[in-house]
């Protein structure tokens, strides 16, 4: 099935679930959770942590169908948006004391995106971000990157990548105005 | 501010919705974005936007597999009709519509309330009883004399829960809650009350108690399950 066809299917059964429908919170779970699961667990490096809030995700998914705004937001983007959201939450909360994994330097940390994003089917929008972060010093966008998918802090960014705070908040917020620009030429 | 925080004038104030989306903001302070997106559109509209910029990151993680029996908790967790549907949270109609809490745990309440040493000043004291479904658990709040603070008493222990338990005020003729802050399922509390809702704990407000995730509500509004509720009355 092509990504169009995807999105408006998925879009289609989170309307339904706003309206109560069980069924089509199953088809939303079936077609998302793996995804779901796998951002879980990279922000979370924990598995029972990421079923659980997995499991808070599709709840508040129940709740909140309503809010699902079809014009304005992706489908998968919203899930994301909600998976993330607890995830990090969980991670800042008490309860989980964050692991800190140390990285020496800059250039240990992990930059996933070349060919993992490869792989994928981008959806245009998603080609354009990609074009975007590469014009960014490859500093700032794996910082950007890593902010990203580990839900990491500015201080653990920095700790991980041993820059002060301060050149690590530049780093962020200059590649996110320059993001900016750029998605909007 | 430090000049690490003024390095762009122009779009620092902005640039806190694009903080909050990529994940760098602390507990703290993704509480106070999380109280603009329920109060300011504008702004709420301006994180929608960056979480449709950012998006395409998670295109970078490999699906995941989760337990065969995920589903089956989530679906019996809805089936149990603890969750309920957001919209029910603005009507004042639902909260209206939970019963008065019995004699019996009143009368523990005014023990609880007596044992702590709380005497009643020259104004009426005002308290409520917070019941839920039968077999739920229940609270006993009572305002203090001075007005300012709510004494907060779990008449029976919960579970071991991992969900934070967080009070909300409904002043009287409104249908917005108000959080008040996260009790403990243990112990009495005792909550300070902003300066802007204490002259709205009035006769009549309800007290309304619910489950959410570690830290309290991230909206600004409840996201869990009500597990009790009730109106202030005189004692």
């Amino acid at each position: 099935m092509d990504a169009d066809a995807t999105r408006s299917q998925l879009a289609a059964a989170l309307v339904r679930v706003a309206g109560g429908d069980r069924a089509a919170l199953r088809l939303v779970y079936q077609d998302t959770s793996a995804k779901l699961f796998g951002v879980c667990l990279r922000i979370l490096k924990d598995r029972s942590e990421a079923e659980d809030v997995l499991q808070e995700v599709y709840l508040t998914v129940w709740r909140k169908a309503a809010a699902f705004d079809r014009n304005r937001a992706s489908p998968i983007t919203w899930l994301v948006a909600i998976a993330r959201n607890r995830a990090i939450d969980r991670l800042r909360s008490s309860a989980m004391s964050r692991r800190m994994e140390p990285i020496e330097s800059a250039d240990a940390v992990s930059d996933p995106s070349p060919a993992a994003l490869e792989r994928v089917e981008l959806a245009q929008q998603h080609q354009r971000l990609a074009g975007c972060l590469e014009e960014l010093e490859a500093r700032q966008a794996a910082a950007i990157r890593t902010a990203f998918l580990d839900g990491a802090t500015y201080e653990e960014l920095a700790a991980r990548m041993s820059v002060p705070l301060g050149t690590m908040k530049s780093w962020i917020r200059r590649g996110l105005l320059k993001l900016r620009a750029c998605l909007e030429r | 501010m430090s000049e690490d925080d003024t390095i762009d004038p122009a779009g620092g104030a902005s640039l806190v919705a694009a903080e909050y989306v990529l994940g760098v903001l602390g507990a703290q302070e993704r509480r106070e974005v999380e109280r603009r997106l329920a109060q300011e559109p504008a702004f709420a509209a301006e994180v929608a936007l960056w979480e449709e910029r950012l998006g395409g990151l998670a295109d970078a993680v490999a699906p995941v597999a989760p337990p065969a029996n995920a589903w089956s908790r989530i679906e019996a967790t809805i089936a149990s009709g603890a969750e309920r549907p957001a919209s029910l949270w603005q009507s004042l109609a639902f909260w209206r519509g939970f019963g008065i809490a019995s004699a019996t745990l009143a009368a523990a309440s005014i023990a609880a309330l007596a044992y702590l040493g709380l005497v009643p000043g020259t104004r009426p004291l005002l308290m409520a009883t917070l019941g839920g479904a039968s077999g739920q658990p229940n609270f006993v709040a009572a305002v203090t004399a001075s007005g300012n603070s709510l004494l907060v008493v779990p008449a029976s222990l919960l579970t071991n829960d991992p969900r934070a338990i967080e009070l909300w005020l409904i002043p009287a003729g409104e249908s917005r809650p108000r959080s008040l802050g996260l009790i403990q399922p243990g112990q009495p509390i005792r909550l300070d009350i902003p300066p802007d809702l204490a002259g709205r704990l009035t006769l009549d407000a309800t007290l309304a108690v619910s489950l959410e995730p570690p830290g309290g509500s991230p909206t600004g509004l409840p996201t869990g399950p009500v597990i009790a509720s009730g109106k202030l009355t005189k004692l």
